[in-house]
């Protein structure tokens, strides 16, 4: 399905951008559905038994269930198209985004949005983030003119997504965000930081859901911290945001009560990522709270499975996204300061495709905490989001 | 600021030779194949376009343009057994 945006910033699409978008859309489902479950089956019944007569066993790492699969035609298939697909997303909105770039301005003058922005002076993004075209996108997020790299990641999202990342591109945000409230309601966080927010599209729930708190959203990316913040005027909520690096965070120990991201670390370097965790414990008051959702870890899932979500770090310009997945997410808390025993894991189905009870009935239930091989992580039918964190004592 | 966007960065583990000389990701024996493959969905995305205009304004062309891509891209499909 196409997804039409929820504010004004919305596209005004020509006839045949609509259709193109609608088009992208279809082939992705067509993609990430049918040639998915065909590439498993091959997978089963070819891939596996073709290594395992080559290695005397099973492929038994993401790695090994990568190298089963290269030159299987399933795979060839499956990859090719998606690469492409990928592609097209981003060029179907370009031509709309250049268009409208006098018309973002305007909303932002229109809504005073840039007041609730701070920009650092002399501030350059870190090489992650600037020097490759992330997710395939033509100047990644931080390059081109204004607030176009954060209209594009908007309307791309809204093609990309298939309209399963909820109907304002925020399911991931309200999911977590109702996990948390349902499973530790004495939780009341006086202030919230969103590190590595892109657009805010995922900061914005966490408001809602606790209106008394500040809510602060940073990212290293100029474009999609002022389209962020002229997006939350548009939808009434309260936020600032704030340009820094999450590995440098320039507020005094001890600011905040909540300290979260959505689909955030993997897209660092290793060393930023264990630094950008000692950051989070530095500014969390005691008793506050560490949240990420994230891609869930290699080491809770089969090899077919783990390598399916690691295909984007090969073939979607996401090159920390392994080595990411690689890591248990318990250590890489405890290298952040936090003590072992205050970290807690679960899975919460998405609260647009299963509803607001199926989130408060996982946070009552031990067993929602277990990472289920076929749907975790998978933008396809039956969206489940992994989620994580620590406790400050 | 320095421009850099568009430098390749890989996975530590990468395997060798997923990659051709310009850094795009090669899965067919025959390289070709990919850029065939890139012809092939921009021009069912242009045909598409087309076929949209002559749609009647009570279609849902979400669903038109589904059922189109499963009649198009069909023979791609893994066979059923």
């Amino acid at each position: 399905m196409t997804l039409e945006l929820q504010h004004a910033m919305k596209p005004r699409p020509r006839p045949d951008e609509a259709a193109r978008g609608r088009f992208v859309s279809g082939i992705r489902s067509f993609i990430l559905n049918d040639l998915a479950a065909d590439l498993h089956h091959a997978y089963r019944t070819r891939a596996a038994g073709k290594f395992r007569a080559e290695h005397g066993h099973e492929p038994q790492s993401s790695a090994e269930a990568h190298k089963a699969l290269r030159g299987d035609p399933a795979f060839n298939i499956y990859s090719s198209m998606r690469v492409q697909a990928q592609k097209m997303v981003w060029a179907s909105v370009a031509d709309g985004v250049a268009r409208d770039a006098a018309r973002l301005e305007a909303i932002a003058a229109e809504t005073d949005a840039d007041a609730t922005v701070k920009l650092a002076a002399d501030f350059v993004p870190p090489r992650n983030a600037r020097a490759i075209d992330v997710h395939l996108m033509p100047g990644s997020y931080t390059g081109g003119e204004g607030m176009a790299a954060g209209a594009t990641y908007d309307r791309g999202l809204a093609v990309f997504s298939m309209g399963l990342m909820g109907a304002n591109l925020d399911d991931i945000g309200l999911s977590m965000a109702a996990y948390i409230k349902a499973r530790y309601p004495d939780f009341s966080p006086k202030a919230m930081l969103d590190t590595g927010c892109t657009i805010g599209h995922n900061s914005l729930p966490w408001k809602k859901a606790y209106p008394g708190a500040r809510l602060v959203a940073t990212d290293v990316a100029a474009p999609g911290l002022r389209y962020g913040a002229s997006r939350a005027k548009l939808q009434g909520v309260e936020a600032d945001f704030m340009q820094m690096a999450s590995d440098d965070l320039q507020f005094p120990d001890g600011s905040f009560d909540l300290v979260f991201s959505s689909m955030f670390l993997h897209e660092l370097p290793k060393k930023v990522r264990a630094k950008t965790l000692q950051e989070a414990y530095r500014v969390l008051r005691p008793g506050g709270l560490m949240l990420h959702m994230e891609l869930p870890p290699n080491g809770q899932m089969a090899p077919f499975e783990a390598f399916y979500l690691d295909w984007d770090s090969y073939y979607n310009n996401e090159p920390y996204y392994k080595g990411y997945r690689d890591e248990d997410p318990r250590a890489l808390c405890a290298t952040g300061g936090f003590a072992e025993e205050s970290y807690f894991q679960f899975v919460v189905p998405s609260i647009g495709i299963y509803g607001e009870e199926a989130a408060k009935h996982a946070a009552t239930s031990d067993a929602a905490h277990a990472v289920g091989a076929e749907t975790t992580g998978r933008l396809a039918d039956g969206v489940m989001w992994f989620g994580y964190g620590a406790w400050k004592k | 600021m320095e421009k850099v966007s568009g430098e390749r960065q890989r996975p530590d583990d990468a395997p060798k030779g997923i990659y051709g000389p310009d850094g795009e990701p090669i899965f067919f024996a025959e390289p070709g194949v990919d850029r065939m493959m890139a012809v092939i969905m921009n021009l069912a995305s242009e045909l598409w376009v087309a076929n949209e205009r002559s749609l009647p304004a009570d279609v849902d062309r979400d669903a038109e343009a589904r059922a189109f891509i499963d009649r198009v891209f069909a023979p791609l499909r893994e066979p059923k057994e």
